[in-house]
């Protein structure tokens, strides 16, 4: 007999007896159950046979609902979790490599490679996590930890990075202002913004979404800005590189926002 | 399962007959209103859909459909920024059974169900899955992404305090089942 056999016995109100002992001998918790007359067993099934809400219509709205489930979104989110999570990098691979190539940064040949190695790495690792903690399945748990401290490193990180010393081959380029490293960073990570929002399969973002989302975004722009702009400029950096993980997380929140209006009767 | 992902729609109808009630029963008590359960449970069906082919085969269902459950319910939660102030067992437990021993078993039925609201959410959510979702403890450490011993370890300590709060001036309801379990020399 097993703690499954013992609650079921409870619920049937069969008498497991003898078989019992035996495994009572070994199990604590199902000891208890059995404590004053198995006051707790009985009145734990007295409530598994407790009226149920009505379901009457429920399984007619959902097959209304799984009969809309047609297009490229809902192609995209019901493709297994592997290879939704390949779909996401795929593509931010390229634009990586795209936005490296085309808007280069001007001293690039004289910036330490290591250094650009090791950044390159730890975001993209960074990046990589978000996607994946955002596409899975697994249980979630009731820590917010696990995306809040993703997306504190996603916001702190690039701010911390203004404050680095820089090269002396940055300090005197001249590169483009804020303004436009913001609308480079924004513009470029648009479409993985786009490809995020489809391959999740929350019809609501959650929390969860818009944290780990304004992570993977704003350091996959920082990431992008870190190939294309030399300027070492604190204030440069903060308003036109680092804002962008603000930016994503306000758009991300808004979009949290809207969609609950929507959800209300 | 596989019926279903091979696109059998009467394979999905069975899947609903199966789990909506475990997961009503297990699911819904910290909700206000049936229309929240019913939500909850449309999204979890929803979600099974869209994630069927993530499904691996020989892998067990229950556990899965109570993990995506479970993590649409956090998120209803954390949504709503509140855990169960008034909870559809407030309502339930006042439906009234026959007779003065049907008394007795209603005033047990709402101070299990109280006592068992006010447990701590690790404590309460293994105890439901077991005793409501009817998941064995193996299954419900799978669907919680937990061990089995850590499992056991916090259904021992939420019956303990369910014993507690449940005190000794807690009625028993007598007579629930004809041949209640009791094992002698176990108390």
């Amino acid at each position: 007999m097993d703690c499954t056999q013992i609650r079921d016995a409870f619920v049937s109100g069969a008498r497991p007896e003898a078989q019992a002992r035996e495994h009572l001998a070994s199990c604590p918790q199902c000891r208890e159950l059995f404590e004053r007359d198995a006051e707790l067993g009985r009145n734990l099934a007295a409530q598994t046979t407790r009226p149920l809400p009505s379901s009457d219509d429920l399984f007619e709205q959902i097959e209304g609902k799984l009969a809309r489930e047609t297009g490229p979104r809902a192609w995209l989110r019901s493709r297994p979790s592997p290879l939704r999570f390949t779909l996401l990098l795929l593509p931010l691979l390229l634009v990586l490599l795209a936005g490296g190539l085309l808007g280069q940064r001007a001293d690039l040949e004289h910036y330490p490679m290591q250094r650009v190695a090791l950044l390159l790495c730890v975001y993209f690792l960074a990046i990589a996590l978000a996607f994946g903690k955002q596409l899975s399945e697994s249980p979630r748990g009731h820590a917010l930890g696990d995306y809040v401290g993703l997306l504190a490193f996603a916001l702190a990180v690039p701010a911390l990075a203004a404050f680095a010393p820089a090269t002396e081959v940055s300090r005197r380029i001249e590169s483009s202002g804020a303004f436009g490293c913001f609308g480079y960073g924004a513009l470029l990570t648009l479409p993985i913004a786009l490809l995020l929002w489809a391959l999740d399969r929350d019809d609501r973002p959650s929390l969860r979404t818009v944290c780990l989302s304004a992570a993977a975004l704003g350091l996959s722009a920082n990431l992008l800005l870190e190939l294309h702009c030399g300027n070492g400029d604190w204030a440069h950096v903060l308003g036109g590189h680092a804002s962008l993980g603000v930016a994503w997380l306000v758009a991300w929140a808004v979009t949290r926002r809207l969609s609950r209006a929507r959800g209300r009767p | 399962m596989a019926a279903y992902i091979a696109g059998d729609k009467a394979a999905f109808r069975e899947l609903f007959r199966r789990y909506t009630p475990l997961l009503l029963r297990a699911m819904a008590r910290d909700l206000r209103s049936p229309e929240e359960a019913n939500d909850l449970v449309q999204q979890t069906f929803l979600h099974l859909h869209r994630s069927r082919l993530d499904f691996e085969p020989g892998r067990k269902l229950k556990p899965w459909i109570f993990t995506i459950a479970l993590n649409l319910k956090r998120e209803y939660f954390r949504r709503s920024k509140r855990r169960h102030e008034t909870s559809l067992d407030d309502d339930r437990v006042a439906e009234p059974f026959e007779g003065p021993r049907g008394q007795e078993r209603s005033d047990a039925s709402r101070e299990t169900a109280r006592a068992l609201s006010a447990l701590p959410a690790e404590h309460r959510e293994v105890i439901e899955l077991h005793w409501f979702g009817g998941l064995s403890f193996p299954e419900v450490a799978e669907a919680l992404g937990s061990t089995v011993a850590a499992v056991k370890v916090r259904a021992h300590r939420g019956y303990v305090a369910l014993r507690a709060r449940l005190g000794d001036d807690a009625p028993v309801p007598h007579g629930i089942h004809e041949g209640k379990p009791s094992i002698e020399g176990s108390k």
